[in-house]
């Protein structure tokens, strides 16, 4: 908008009355068009998708973050949350090699399991930043120890930030 | 001087200045400053002699027009040769020869309708490979290009010689799109795949702002600044293509810049009449600035409408 106010106030001086000055203002224009495209190929998005939960409380109905989360991919060593607090949402990574998997996800110190099912497909991110997988889920299975329900709000699981489940405990 | 010389090289394709990343900051150029004096002053030679080259290029036709413009006499009608014109666009084989990742080869045939317009028709070959710490990428195939040429030139100045306008395409773009390895990793590990090949059928429109100028008996150069829109990438958004043949990135606008050496073939001579514009009631002498010898011009073949011409 800022560029089209000074193409306008260059036509009222008179400057870009003449065919060439036109001709001249478009290839200059473009010739900085070109310069700005050269921005360095540095990747700054997320490269990784993620399953977003957010937690509910049963009782309150209400968005409510537990105080302590804890969070293992079944048959890993290694922990997604590590008795984390106030985590919202959750951001559960699914393995693309697979077309399910599971975790162990302990809430306030109450271990439940939840076992994903879905389909995976590539994605292009951008350029810079190459290629990821995206997540159709199908279905989910859980254990009720702490966990009430769970309910399937968005079933793309991908980079952007739409949630896709909700945890009621 | 290496900055220069840097930013020339990489300035050509909008592509590649993501590979290569700020002017002083490409490893080329980081290469350059760790070597001897004496390949110093072989960078320093290539650069004055690419400089040069490039100037030379986009000066000629400016220098045609200065020409052109002062040899105007004042008449009541010129003769117009219409031509076929029949031209490749260098900078595909010039990119090429020093970065062999991108290939392009470019020709056209344009046909002059009459002083004002012509009808283009372009076709080209394109051979693109890109690779990065996590992906490779290959594009290969061609694409045709259709449109109109709008010359802007009044028809005393441009005499079938010169032009300067403005090109208005609509590209499609059809290639072989794959990605034969891409690696990625999350919680649970690393992951290598790859992506077929698969084919891709692209849609733009082009505008390509230019100038060219007849330097021998029908033999022109010229160069134009290519602004693209993409119109469809002809394939779904989880995979759309990182390459398009005659397009560029798969951007949603890209531009480029060609330039073009033509051969002429005039096939026929029209006559256009320049019309003095008839004293205004109301004349504004702030309005009008340097246009008092503005005329408005009228085709006598009959092929070409009276059109004002500024």
């Amino acid at each position: 908008m800022r560029r089209f106010f000074i193409l306008l106030w260059l036509y009222r001086q008179k400057v870009m009355r003449n065919t060439f000055n036109i001709i001249s203002a478009v290839v200059v224009a473009c010739a900085l068009f070109l310069s700005v495209s050269c921005t360095p190929g540095s990747c700054f998005e997320e490269t990784n998708s993620y399953l977003k939960a957010t937690f509910y409380r049963t009782s309150q109905g209400k968005p409510v973050p537990p105080d302590s989360l804890s969070m293992y991919g079944i048959g890993k060593d290694s922990a997604v949350y590590k008795k984390a607090s106030r985590v919202q949402p959750a951001l559960i990574p699914l393995d693309p090699s697979a077309s399910a998997c599971g975790f162990l996800i302990r809430i306030n110190g109450v271990d439940d399991t939840v076992s994903f099912f879905y389909s995976t497909f590539t994605h292009l991110i951008s350029r810079e930043c190459g290629y990821t997988f995206f997540h159709d889920l199908d279905s989910l299975a859980y254990t009720r120890n702490i966990i009430d329900t769970i309910l399937i709000k968005f079933r793309t699981i991908s980079t952007f930030n739409e949630p896709n489940i909700f945890i009621y405990y | 001087m290496n900055r220069i010389y840097s930013y020339i090289t990489d300035i050509s394709p909008v592509s590649r200045c993501n590979t290569y990343l700020l002017p002083c900051m490409s490893s080329r150029c980081i290469m350059t400053l760790r070597t001897g004096q004496a390949t110093r002053w072989i960078t320093v030679l290539r650069t004055i002699m690419t400089f040069c080259f490039i100037m030379t290029l986009f000066l000629l036709p400016g220098t045609a027009f200065s020409q052109a413009g002062g040899n105007a006499e004042v008449k009541d009608s010129v003769d117009i040769p219409l031509k076929i014109r029949t031209g490749i666009d260098i900078t595909g084989p010039a990119i090429w020869f020093t970065d062999k990742s991108i290939l392009t080869a470019e020709a056209y045939i344009s046909t002059d309708l009459n002083e004002k317009f012509a009808l283009f028709l372009g076709a080209g070959y394109s051979d693109y490979s890109y690779s990065q710490y996590n992906y490779d990428y290959l594009s290969k195939g061609s694409f045709f290009k259709a449109g109109m040429d709008f010359n802007l030139l009044r028809p005393e100045i441009a005499a079938g010689k010169y032009w300067a306008g403005i090109g208005i395409r609509y590209g499609i773009s059809s290639c072989l799109s794959e990605t034969p390895s891409f690696t990625h990793e999350n919680y649970w590990g690393s992951i290598s795949s790859a992506i077929k090949p698969y084919r891709i059928m692209g849609h733009y429109l082009e505008i390509s702002p230019g100038f060219r100028a007849e330097l021998f008996k029908n033999f022109s150069i010229g160069w134009s600044v290519n602004l693209r829109k993409l119109i469809s990438p002809g394939q779904k958004k989880d995979l759309r293509p990182l390459w398009l043949p005659g397009y560029g990135s798969g951007e949603s606008v890209t531009a480029g810049a060609a330039y073009y050496i033509s051969w002429n073939i005039p096939y026929r001579k029209i006559r256009v009449g320049l019309k003095k514009d008839e004293p205004e009631e109301y004349y504004d002498d702030d309005e009008s600035g340097g246009s008092r010898e503005d005329r408005s011009y009228r085709s006598i073949s009959g092929s070409g409408a009276g059109n004002r011409l500024r």
